[in-house]
């Protein structure tokens, strides 16, 4: 309404509809709006498995172009000291010599079928060396978000509900210290105190039950300082509502209406920012922790291929964990249906 | 806000004289605190323009003979302050030298993620419509994949080095400036001043480079602050994973990694590079913060 915009002259329901790219471009939504104008749950789920699937197309287009239009796969291969006929031969051999088009839809075609290619270094499909480093990553990433959440929930409560006292200033500034620090840096300075100095923990692998505790301590403290935040800034917003001063006035102690009402109140927000925060740990930090911890998992793998030149084993744990994501994603969009029915019901 | 001033004004038991003392500084250094930030951060500044003026040694002599010295030892040449490593090279001096192509790269890779965010965020919030919600789609989606593992990719197929790390770095921030510029420009654009320029015939680019722009200059600049600690955390991650700046550069964070094989003997080589990167990180983090609590105040 009153936009003066020359592109705003219809509104969005008066456009003739029309089916196919068009009526997909016009339902992509912003974000905010999704979950509570978003329709019907599996038509929320159906659109998140849609985008994802086309970021993950997005990402092994570009993988291709940059593998087989900008780079060329056979100088890869060959030796060092290769002639110009033998990379020729070698460029024959792989079928470089055919068309782009054709060789782009015959890899999409093995992606589609699970062919990831073999690995170099490892002398077998790169497919079954991701598929033995996952577990471990998911197993890192609960254990470290459930570190996250225990170092990030409770205090960030308690900061919100006595906001301004010492505890919320010194957490404040510990929480801001947690995300500012180098997270593979860290991992370094809970070996040299807690294995080296202390000799407390073990420091590398994956042998023993105790190997779990400092990389998912170290993945804890750096996300559990994000979740300290937003969990803090929630509890904040719901202690200055009005119903906390009528309770108040009540009579009701401050033990009870933070137990009683703040907490229920911003159980879905923080169950929400756990969520994400979940997602965001596949972003990025998990794998240099594996990396310092020596912890077998995709991350290791990943930068262990990378430093071999193992194309298709970095291939295929790129696309492997990005699908694992988008399948999170949604599980967690499902959950938060599960939780709060008034999702749902909108 | 009521409820804060109800608390303070209430009866707080627990508080002795000595305490309100102690408080009453760290308030005093809140609200003026913020100069020491930027002192640190002019410092960092000088030392990437004229790193010869802070370095006390040379960072490339090396001495076998001063191999691993502990943070202030002395050799001949005289004290190393931050000690040295497995080649004698002053680690004081490397972090100096180090610090120009540190900042660099995150100054840099920031600028180029933010001046495409901000052409996205104008042109979707502006228009909005449908390409709006593609980029923005886009965007969202791109910060729910593995993006490190994305840039690990990218950088070993297309040879680690300062320029691609130019490519890659601003990949990961452009999403965050789109965002909040986007949502900015949502907000202008239903403003009398929007519609008057429109009513006068001002042409789109005008609205918005003259007009759009400007008001969201500030917002902008303190993320700019703020993401290029980030971008600083990211180049490190991949330059301590073997993927990023190549030796002889030095980055702190190559210098983590560089020193991680001597941990448990020289400590220092790997903590101390840490310890500067954490603060520097921290710094604009607070600053960010800071101005950003500052500007929210006022408007």
């Amino acid at each position: 309404m009153g936009m003066q915009t020359t592109t705003e002259t219809t509104p969005p329901s008066q456009r003739p509809r029309r089916g196919g790219l068009r009526r997909w471009l016009r339902d992509l939504r912003p974000a905010s709006d999704r979950l509570v104008a978003g329709g019907s749950l599996s038509g929320l789920l159906l659109r998140r498995l849609r985008d994802g699937v086309i970021v993950l197309l997005l990402v092994v287009t570009v993988i291709f172009f940059l593998a087989h239009v900008v780079g060329n796969p056979a100088l890869v291969f060959a030796p060092v000291d290769a002639t110009d006929e033998h990379i020729a031969e070698l460029h024959r051999q792989f079928g470089l010599d055919r068309p782009v088009a054709e060789r782009y839809w015959e890899y999409l075609v093995g992606l589609a079928q699970l062919d990831f290619g073999e690995s170099t270094w490892q002398q077998r499909p790169a497919i079954d060396a991701v598929k033995e480093a996952l577990p471990s990553t998911i197993y890192l990433t609960v254990v470290g978000l459930g570190a996250a959440a225990v170092l990030g929930v409770v205090p960030g409560i308690v900061a919100g509900a006595r906001a301004r006292k010492p505890f919320d200033k010194t957490s404040n500034l510990l929480s801001v210290a947690a995300l500012s620090v180098p997270n593979f840096w860290l991992g370094l300075l809970l070996i040299l105190v807690l294995g080296v100095q202390l000799g407390w923990l073990p420091t590398s692998g994956r042998f023993e039950t105790a190997s779990i505790v400092m990389p998912a301590l170290t993945l804890g403290i750096v996300h559990g300082g994000r979740i300290f935040q937003l969990v803090r800034s929630a509890t904040f917003e719901e202690m200055s509502k009005p119903y906390v001063t009528v309770a108040r006035s009540k009579g009701l102690t401050e033990w009870n209406i933070l137990r009683r009402h703040v907490v229920r109140n911003t159980g879905v927000t923080t169950a929400t920012i756990v969520g994400w925060e979940y997602v965001r740990m596949w972003g990025g930090a998990v794998f240099a922790i594996e990396y310092v911890f020596a912890w077998p998992g995709v991350g290791l793998l990943t930068i262990d291929a990378a430093h071999r030149q193992d194309f298709f084993v970095l291939q295929a744990a790129v696309i492997i964990a990005g699908a694992f994501v988008i399948f999170s994603n949604l599980l967690i969009d499902m959950g938060y249906q599960f939780i709060d029915r008034r999702i749902a019901a909108s | 806000m009521s409820v804060i001033v109800a608390k303070r004004t209430g009866t707080d038991p627990g508080r002795t004289s000595q305490h309100r003392v102690w408080s009453r500084l760290i308030e005093a250094l809140g609200s003026r605190g913020w100069i020491l930030l930027v002192l640190f951060l002019v410092l960092l500044v000088a030392a990437s323009i004229v790193p010869d003026v802070f370095a006390p040694h040379d960072h490339e002599t090396q001495n076998l003979r001063a191999r691993l010295l502990a943070p202030g030892e002395s050799s001949p040449d005289g004290l190393h302050l931050l000690g040295t490593d497995s080649l004698g090279r002053d680690l004081f001096s490397r972090m100096v030298i180090g610090t120009r192509l540190t900042m660099f790269i995150a100054v840099t890779a920031t600028l180029i993620g933010a001046a495409i965010g901000v052409l996205f965020g104008l042109l979707g919030g502006y228009f909005g419509g449908r390409t709006d919600r593609l980029l923005m789609r886009l965007g969202e989606a791109q910060t729910a994949m593995p993006m490190f593992l994305v840039a690990i990719l990218l950088l070993s197929l297309l040879g680690p080095s300062v320029g691609i790390l130019l490519v890659v770095l601003p990949c990961l921030v452009w999403p965050i400036f789109a965002r909040v510029v986007r949502a900015e420009a949502l907000r202008l654009r239903e403003e009398t001043f929007i519609e008057a320029s429109v009513a006068t015939g001002c042409s789109t680019s005008t609205i918005l480079g003259r007009h759009l722009l400007p008001n969201v200059a500030p917002r902008i600049l303190v993320l700019c602050v703020v993401e290029i600690g980030h971008v600083m955390l990211s180049e490190a991650g991949l330059s301590f994973l073997g993927v990023g700046v190549q030796p002889p550069d030095t980055t702190w964070g190559l210098l983590i990694s560089e020193g991680r094989p001597l941990l448990a003997v020289a400590w220092w080589l790997t903590i101390l590079p840490g310890v500067l990167l954490g603060i520097t990180v921290l710094v604009l983090n607070l600053l960010g913060r800071y101005w950003e609590s500052r500007s929210g105040a006022a408007g």
